[in-house]
């Protein structure tokens, strides 16, 4: 009779743990940076033409709002990058971080 | 029978194999982005070819397959370890094609485990098989990894549709988007990614099973690594049956199961890579077939109205129960075709070759290519909303 308790249920538990985690994260970032996209775009629209003072602010909402996108899209970036690097120390050709 | 052409026959048959494996998962990450027209579907193939040839070359470590460790026999020292190993490969092969024929997303790996734990049972009795390592190993993940995968693309989901959610009255008044579409750029990435993790699992598990084979007949010593054109071999296999694109399976994973939409697309293909590169990481080999079909059936299950189609769920979760039997049984019964003696090998290659007609036959009755994967769909939407003079220009260059 196979012995359940033989199992390694808290390394499944790790690996459902860190599947929901990662998917959230990288998720709700890439979300969010699409959000402020198309509101720095939308900004742009209104300030395009604009000399008034509520132009100025409209390009600084616009850029501020750029900015957090890219910055949350760079945080989607590095999640890529560090699965690359998974898969690299997975196969060997890089040694794991904190290996001797 | 002369040893030099077992070899070159059960190197062949693996190729074959290798080469069904391409073209069978090359639905795990391009069904998605073709179905929201994140990419074209010979784009997005080349895309997943490219990446799984590149997956192959980045595997160095010799033969991880688990399939060793869920059998008690050493395959390398075993006296008829060749044509066990070509029965083993030719269930798999057959269940792969029977599935790919049938459109279902069944697990390549589950198949060559099933052929070669068959194959071992007609070879070496039930003592040879290690029961708990199957269960562990094999039965357990197959049974949590798309459920592990579901939830975390229904959560991803739900938050990537929160995040960008706009009512109407506003996108109305202030003429905003949600600018959903852009998760389309996102999903080249995310998709790529899980090709690239393909490549690296499964191209190795051919690339072991041949090491395997010139090992037990003595063409390589034990101690050598895989031989340098062993990898290109197993590459170019994988790269050019995933550049075939297994256009069936990719209609039923990007159409069939649920209406996807690029948010959709994107959450279900991180979910996939997160938890494909997170058990790897931890030590365990899940099926990529597994993980992406739950991770789809978990986003069609996040979007606000959307539906999952349970019917073509179901056909594909018997399909996943059927794998490591029906393959083992196909194992098992070549493998006492192989032991007739003088001829065994021979029937089971013409049997074999025979079957394979008769599945392409059959698929050339009702041929499914890119042009059958949703994408004209999508094609028309956009010359739907062309401007004038795009229209004018497009009209032009048409005529």
């Amino acid at each position: 009779m196979f012995d359940l308790s033989t199992i390694a249920w808290s390394s499944f538990l790790e690996v459902a743990g860190t599947a929901l985690g990662f998917s959230a994260v990288i998720a709700l970032a890439f979300a969010l940076g699409v959000r402020l996209l198309t509101n720095a775009q939308h900004s742009a629209s209104l300030t395009k033409g604009k000399k008034s003072q509520a132009g100025s602010k409209n390009a600084q909402i616009e850029a501020l709002n750029r900015i957090g996108a890219y910055l949350l899209f760079a945080v989607c970036f590095s999640a890529l990058a560090y699965g690359l690097y998974l898969i690299l120390v997975i196969d060997g050709i890089l040694p794991a971080a904190g290996a001797k | 029978m002369d040893p030099v052409f077992i070899v070159a026959l059960v190197v062949v048959i693996a190729l074959f194999f290798d080469f069904t494996n391409g073209f069978h998962d090359t639905a795990n990450a391009m069904a998605t982005p073709i179905a929201t027209g994140a990419l074209k579907p010979k784009t997005a193939v080349a895309i997943a070819a490219l990446m799984n040839l590149a997956g192959a070359f980045l595997s160095t470590a010799v033969a991880k397959t688990i399939s060793v460790s869920m059998l008690n026999v050493d395959l390398s020292a075993f006296k008829d370890g060749a044509i066990l190993v070509l029965a083993g490969l030719t269930g798999a092969i057959l269940w792969n094609l029977a599935t790919w024929l049938l459109g279902l997303p069944s697990s390549s790996s589950h198949a060559l485990f099933g052929g070669l734990i068959g194959s071992t049972l007609a070879y070496a009795g039930a003592a040879a098989i290690n029961g708990d390592k199957i269960i562990e190993k094999v039965l357990i993940p197959a049974i949590l990894a798309p459920v592990v995968a579901g939830i975390a693309a229904w959560f991803a989901t739900r938050l990537a549709y929160i995040a960008t959610a706009r009512t109407q009255a506003t996108r109305k008044k202030s003429g905003i988007s949600t600018g959903r579409s852009t998760f389309k750029l996102g999903q080249v990435f995310s998709s790529s990614l899980v090709a690239l993790a393909h490549g690296t699992n499964d191209a190795q598990k051919t690339m072991g099973v041949i090491t395997l084979v010139l090992i037990a007949t003595g063409f390589q010593s034990k101690d050598a690594g895989v031989a340098v054109w062993v990898i290109f071999a197993s590459a170019a296999a994988i790269a050019l049956g995933t550049y075939m694109g297994g256009w069936r399976i990719i209609k039923t994973l990007g159409a069939g199961l649920s209406e996807i939409k690029p948010a959709q697309g994107f959450a279900a293909e991180v979910a996939s890579g997160s938890t494909i590169l997170a058990s790897s990481a931890l030590g365990f080999a899940l099926s990529t077939t597994q993980v992406s079909s739950g991770a789809i059936i978990g986003s069609g299950l996040g979007r606000k109205g959307g539906a999952v189609k349970w019917g073509k769920a179901g056909q594909i979760v018997i399909g996943w129960l059927l794998t490591l039997p029906a393959a083992g049984l196909i194992g098992a019964l070549s493998a006492y075709i192989t032991m007739i003696p003088g001829v065994g090998t021979l029937i089971l290659l013409v049997a074999t070759s025979a079957v394979v007609w008769v599945i392409w036959r059959i698929s050339q009755r009702n041929k499914i290519n890119h042009q059958h994967v949703g994408v004209a769909a999508v094609e028309t939407a956009g010359k739907a909303v062309l401007s004038p003079k795009k229209a004018a220009k497009a009209k032009k260059g048409k005529n």
